[in-house]
């Protein structure tokens, strides 16, 4: 066991820096290597994967079976600290406004004696571990899928290089263990990001995309600056882990596991909501939820692997991560994650809107991307066990199913020659055989048809958004939890006689005593019965809302999945004129990742759900080992009452898709001309874009113009005009240069004379 | 003769030999009168050091002189190559000639041509030749008739 740790520790750095030599080699080797510029990419990116399965089957031989009903594993954590980067002695002189809030900076431990230093240091844990399989394994497959789709491109050496800067980005990301770091590699995937949309750059319509993506992200990076300033000023340190100082002193880490255990180490009230709430912009931004998801379909003018890869698989996550991982953090502010789950399914049904009536089959699928992470978010903000398995569950299908699509999407565009509009063509499955059969198992997986693996992820994020909307159903663990005392939460929940669950009602009263012991000696802020401001949102008449929409969301998913898919592939064959020689099935470098995708699309529910080995994995992650999250524990179950509504949800609207759209002309009218002012609405994405231009461009615009006149007309006039003084001096006097001697001697002498003369006069008796 | 007295007539003799060359040195084109203008400056100056040298009974100025002659001398022999290598390049004494390091764009400084000369060329008397011709070129004249 101890050898396996000291191995993991060296496998952790090993895997960021492989793709990261992959990127060097492509950009110092890429115009040698010519056609062949994927190589050191594929193969630094392959190499990661490899090392990210070993680090997950180390990560797991970790786990221990845990004990306990439900059986709780123990927290696993590994951290590899590579150096200390910065180093700021005394940054905390002054006083802290934080100690005014009454909050304790580090219960029963000194202070780091205010030094501020940032150890680059990575973690391993569960989460970690399964985000880098992710990463790693769709990186690879989106990359080798490039080989084929990318080929010929001008800039293949510099599309190889990006995507692999990409993977060791995300990759730091995920492994980080400090919230800095956390915010520099979070900027770096927003570059990467950046410049994938801008990959064609000479097409004015993707350097604006581009331009957009990176704005609209600015706005959540804010929120993450600010948030992490708060962190320091509230915790003392940024690093997730606990760490001793070379001078001995043991500081908590944000989540460390001593933190974690300690129930009166997170702060709440004010200052943790506006944290937390800071952090859900952040995720906002990344993770384009509303009301920053304007970027996400107009990143479509990216290359599509890049799309598959960063904007529908990995980079959007980056906010789900971050929530998952502040998961302690966000268990002290009941009103921040509820707006998490408020912003999820608004998102979610929105985007499920929006995409129904769009034409463009990648923006059909960009609007379902926004709409998937906005189900993350709903489960994320019910803040219970099943909640966050649930959400990183659906993130792994997710990234299976949708990378799955967007390659499908980009075979078929592809196949036609450029052409997205799912009007001019039709048919295609008798010309692409092995797309069709994908694209429809991954259109399964999105639409939650059963077995596929999203009908079991988003069954889990419904049965948590269910147990919240319905405690006295579902909630009896956490009410026996929450009546321990804290000192045993822990085990507390476990020991329980679950026999009894169903005599014991858990009511409202029952859950607020919830809240007020396991938040005993924080402030007396979450101990109140009384919920006030943003907290009062947590009520169960909220979550019958949210799952609610989150229904109607899944009905709406199965409607446009297969509107796309039966306006793609069915009806008479139709191929547009651009498409040329090259309307055929794509070469097996194509096709081949696709079939693994769609493997993965179709299995990978049922193992990880059957096994519940997902959700007893993430268990161990230290974040959602804090007690208020293991008090939600409930034991692993099938819900068949969800699963009938979901399944109910999504063969509705298969049904209605295939009235509209099976086997029909794509150019045919559409179901659209029955929604009447609503399908205006809907094809206008709700207006965002020109609000937004109202509201803020033109504003900003306006403001850069007159800054520009000010600029022009009074900086540079004045600038201008003081030049032109020894200019003016230097054309009188010049005309003194005339190259004749004798003026020259005449100056001389009048100097001379002048001087003679003002000495006299200084002299004179 | 008292020194005062004797300071004062050599500091105005030297004054005025200061003056005469100062005015020369700013009206006269002829560089070779310029140069002598300039060394009419310098040995005003030079009987002012002499003068002083008197009056405070002080040889230091004196012997400044002498080595102000000396240099002097050599300074003339100096001065002289570069009027002829003047004289060769544009076959003229004139000062005037030579104004190209004025500003750039600015017109030439026009000034008037050397007023016609109206003189006439004297015949003098000289003595029949005697002995051998010396042999060269006659029509180059070994003389010019005026400077």
């Amino acid at each position: 066991m101890q050898s396996s740790a000291a191995n993991l520790l060296v496998l952790v750095p090993l895997l960021p820096l492989l793709p990261l030599l992959g990127a060097v080699c492509t950009v110092l080797l890429g115009r040698r290597l010519g056609p062949r510029a994927h190589i050191p990419a594929v193969a630094g990116i392959g190499a990661a994967a490899v090392v990210a399965l070993l680090l997950l089957l180390g990560t797991a031989t970790q786990v221990g079976a845990g004990h306990g009903d439900p059986p709780r594993p123990e927290p696993v954590e590994i951290i590899s600290t590579l150096w200390q980067w910065a180093t700021v002695g005394d940054a905390r002189s002054g006083d802290l406004p934080a100690t005014e809030a009454g909050v304790p900076i580090a219960p029963g431990t000194a202070v780091s004696g205010g030094t501020f230093s940032i150890p680059i240091a990575l973690r391993l844990d569960p989460l970690t571990a399964t985000l880098l399989m992710v990463i790693t394994g769709v990186g690879l497959l989106v990359a080798i899928y490039s080989i084929g789709y990318m080929h010929d491109d001008p800039g293949y050496p510099r599309f190889f290089a990006l995507v692999a800067i990409f993977v060791f980005s995300m990759s730091m990301l995920v492994a980080a263990s400090n919230f800095l770091l956390v915010y520099v590699f979070w900027e770096a995937v927003g570059a990467c990001s950046y410049l994938l949309i801008g990959f064609w750059y000479t097409k004015p319509e993707a350097a604006r995309a581009a331009k957009k993506a990176f704005l609209v992200n600015r706005v959540g990076d804010f929120g993450l600056a600010i948030a992490v300033f708060l962190l320091w000023m509230t915790y003392g340190t940024l690093n997730f882990h606990d760490t001793r100082l070379a001078d001995g002193t043991f500081v908590e880490g944000i989540l460390g596991q001593t933190r974690i255990a300690d129930e009166a180490g997170y702060v709440g009230g004010a200052v943790g909501t506006a944290i937390c709430l800071l952090m859900l912009l952040a995720a906002c931004g990344k993770s384009a939820q509303m009301p920053l998801h304007v970027w996400l379909p107009d990143a479509m003018e990216g290359p599509t692997p890049a799309s598959a890869l960063i904007h529908a698989a990995t980079m959007v996550t980056a906010g789900i991560y971050l929530i998952t991982r502040s998961a302690p953090l966000f268990m002290g502010c009941p009103g921040a994650l509820t707006m998490v789950s408020i912003v999820g399914a608004t998102t979610a049904l929105v985007a499920a809107l929006i995409a129904t009536v769009q034409n463009d089959l990648k923006r059909v699928l960009a609007y379902s991307t926004i709409s998937q992470l906005g189900y993350m978010f709903v489960a994320l903000g019910t803040g219970t066990m099943l909640g966050f398995t649930a959400a990183i569950f659906h993130l792994v299908t997710h990234a299976f199913f949708k990378a799955l699509l967007f390659l499908g999407a980009g075979s078929v565009m592809h196949a036609m020659g450029g052409v997205i509009d799912m009007r001019r063509f039709g048919g295609l499955r008798h010309v692409m055989p092995i797309t069709a059969a994908t694209f429809l198992i991954g259109a399964c997986a999105l639409a939650g048809v059963p077995p596929f693996a999203g009908f079991f992820s988003k069954d889990e994020v419904l049965a948590s958004l269910h147990a919240k909307a319905h405690p006295d159903a579902h909630g009896s663990d956490h009410g026996e939890a929450g009546r321990q005392p804290p000192e045993t939460g822990i085990d507390a929940g476990g020991v329980a006689d679950r026999g009894v669950r169903s005599f014991r009602p858990a009511s409202m009263t029952s859950r607020s005593s919830t809240l007020a012991s396991r938040s005993t000696g924080t402030t007396d802020h979450a101990a109140t019965t009384e919920k006030i401001g943003l907290d009062a949102l947590d009520h169960p008449s909220t979550w019958r809302l949210l799952f609610w929409m989150s229904l109607l969301t899944a009905g709406l998913t199965a409607f446009y999945t297969f509107r796309a898919v039966f306006m793609t592939f069915t009806g008479p064959v139709r191929i547009p004129k651009e498409a040329g020689h090259h309307a055929h099935e794509s070469p097996p470098v194509m096709t081949n990742p696709l079939l693994v995708l769609a493997a993965l699309s179709a299995l990978s529910g049922v193992v990880l759900f059957f096994t519940d080995a997902l959700a007893h994995f993430l268990a161990a992650t230290p974040s959602l080992n804090a007690p208020a999250v293991l008090a939600t524990a409930v034991a692993h179950a099938f819900h068949p009452d969800i699963a009938i509504q979901g399944t109910l949800a999504a063969a509705i609207g298969i049904a209605v898709a295939a009235i509209g759209h099976l086997g029909r002309r794509s150019d045919s009218p559409q179901m659209e001309r029955y929604l009447g002012p609503l399908g205006a609405l809907f094809a206008n994405k709700f207006y965002f874009d020109p609000i937004y231009a109202a509201l803020i461009v033109k504003p900003l615009e306006a403001l850069a113009m007159v800054t520009a006149f000010f600029d022009r007309a009074i900086v540079d006039g004045t600038v201008d005009a003081i030049g032109q003084v020894p200019l003016a001096w230097g054309s009188a006097i010049r005309r003194m240069q005339s190259g004749l001697v004798q003026r020259y001697a005449l100056a001389g002498v009048v100097g001379v004379l002048a001087i003679v003369l003002a000495l006299a006069w200084q002299l004179r008796p | 003769m008292i020194p005062a007295t004797l300071l004062t007539n050599a500091l105005l003799v030297g004054a005025v030999l200061f003056c005469l060359g100062l005015v020369g040195i700013l009206t006269r084109r002829n560089l070779i009168v310029m140069f002598l203008s300039a060394e009419l400056m310098l040995q005003g100056v030079s009987v002012t050091l002499v003068a002083w040298s008197r009056y405070h009974g002080d040889w230091g100025g004196q012997v400044l002189v002498v080595f102000v002659l000396t240099v002097a001398a050599c300074e003339a022999a100096v001065a002289l190559v570069f009027v002829l290598q003047a004289f060769a390049r544009t076959g003229r004494l004139d000062a005037s000639a030579w104004q190209a390091l004025r500003e750039e764009n600015l017109p030439r400084v026009i000034d008037h041509g050397l007023p016609a000369d109206d003189r006439v060329v004297p015949t003098w008397p000289h003595l029949s030749p005697a002995g051998v011709l010396p042999e060269g070129d006659d029509s180059r004249s070994l003389e010019r008739d005026h400077v």
